[in-house]
């Protein structure tokens, strides 16, 4: 039997741990005691047996179930960080501005005159569509599995959503909104379809005061839910 | 270990920012899993320890100190939490040999391999104590301080149950024919 100095010089030696005075002293020992040799190469064989089994790659899933079970605390959307909006001063200014950069755009080209066509630089709006939809609620998603806004839009065909989203896995938003539910799938990758932004027309919705629920779901679980509205005036 | 960028996620998770807790994920659900699958065997129960260590450290990042290896920690987590999940599991599911072929990508890893289903099982019959030090050297590959660290064992006793898991270990092989 291997005496307890010896067998520790042995697995100190499997794990290269020994000095050159250790060394030569198991080795003494190991030439005159071939009982501690086969131990010796025994345990060698069983930890290079070891360091050979190959890590597994965890399942593909795992990573968005991790996301997906997160507390909805930390997931769900911030209301404190909800939509941007103007205040006032900063409002008339940019108003000022939007209508200084109008002005200033058609006297070039009333004097000009040979811009492109604005239907040919929008590319496929049609020119009855010029006019761009009013934005008038807006939610912010940050710092949540799901990412980006939500805007519920006036144009001049009604009411609709316009998402943009980023997720590390496919995001379904629930949208509820006067009598109508729907079902968004597959939104939030690059690959999504109609990419990053997605947008959807809400027949349901034009009433001051109305309000659109969302439900966002991650890997079968809800992870946020946020409200938007439409204002009064609409 | 990337240890010092550990350390700004761990921050920046704090912070609020969701991204970087994604990038502790990216970066320890393989490692996570691996320990967790070494110490249970069985992948199903794996998965579900390795979700949920990282809640834990999700939930408990503002109890955790920046001044220690953030790896030691969530390591520390794991080996508890499938120790637990050990206590909640039938024998039989723990040491059955084919749990493994119930997950193709798996099984096709293994495959041909009697050498390591070999150890998985010897792995299997010694205690979750002694496989702990074996999965923390062997799979995790991590040094005596750093085992220490985690396991809150001097590392001279880590040193003792390591010979002594490897010597069970290669007992338990010897004994099967393996060796």
């Amino acid at each position: 039997m291997t005496e307890p100095t010896y067998l520790e010089l042995i697995h100190a030696s499997i794990d290269g741990e020994l000095d050159e005075h250790q060394r030569s002293e198991l080795a003494s020992h190991l030439l005159a005691h071939p009982e501690s040799r086969a131990l010796r190469d025994g345990l060698k064989d069983v930890c290079a047996a070891l360091e050979a089994m190959v890590a597994i790659d965890p399942p593909a899933q795992l990573r968005a179930s991790i996301l997906a079970a997160l507390p909805p605390r930390a997931a769900r959307p911030q209301p404190a960080r909800r939509a941007v909006r103007w205040s006032a001063p900063a409002w008339r200014y940019a108003a000022a501005l939007a209508g200084a950069l109008i002005a200033g755009a058609v006297l070039y080209e009333a004097r000009v005159g040979h811009g492109p066509d604005a239907t040919e630089v929008s590319g496929t709006m049609a020119r009855s569509a010029m006019r761009a939809p009013d934005i008038v609620d807006t939610v912010r998603l940050e710092r949540g599995p799901v990412e980006g806004r939500v805007s519920l839009y006036r144009s001049a065909a009604g009411f609709g959503l316009e998402l943009e989203l980023v997720a590390g896995a496919p995001v379904d938003v629930l949208v509820a909104g006067g009598d109508q539910k729907l079902r968004l799938s597959g939104l939030g990758l690059p690959d999504s379809p109609g990419g990053a932004r997605t947008t959807v027309a809400l027949p349901g919705v034009g009433t001051s005061g109305q309000t659109v629920a969302l439900t966002f779901v991650v890997g079968g679980r809800e992870v946020g839910a946020a409200t938007l509205s439409v204002p009064a005036g609409h | 270990m990337e240890d010092e960028d550990d350390g700004i996620l761990v921050r920046r998770c704090r912070d609020g920012d969701f991204k970087a807790f994604d990038q502790l994920v990216l970066r320890y659900q393989k490692p996570v899993f691996n320990a967790a699958f070494r110490m249970l065997r069985n992948p199903e129960d794996a998965r579900d320890v390795a979700q949920t260590v990282f809640l834990k450290v999700f939930e408990h990042l503002e109890q955790y100190d920046l001044n220690l290896k953030f790896y030691s920690w969530i390591y520390r987590i794991t080996l508890n939490e499938s120790i637990n999940a050990l206590g909640r599991l039938r024998p039989c599911e723990a040491i059955s040999g084919n749990e493994i072929d119930e997950s193709p990508g798996l099984e096709q890893q293994v495959e041909n391999e009697q050498m390591s289903r070999a150890i998985e099982q010897a792995l299997m019959r010694i205690q979750p104590d002694h496989r702990a030090v074996i999965v923390l050297r062997h799979f995790l590959h991590l040094g005596y301080q750093d085992m220490g660290d985690i396991l809150e064992l001097p590392e001279k006793t880590v040193k003792s149950r390591l010979y002594t898991a490897r010597q069970l270990l290669r007992d338990v092989l010897v004994e099967d024919g393996v060796c």
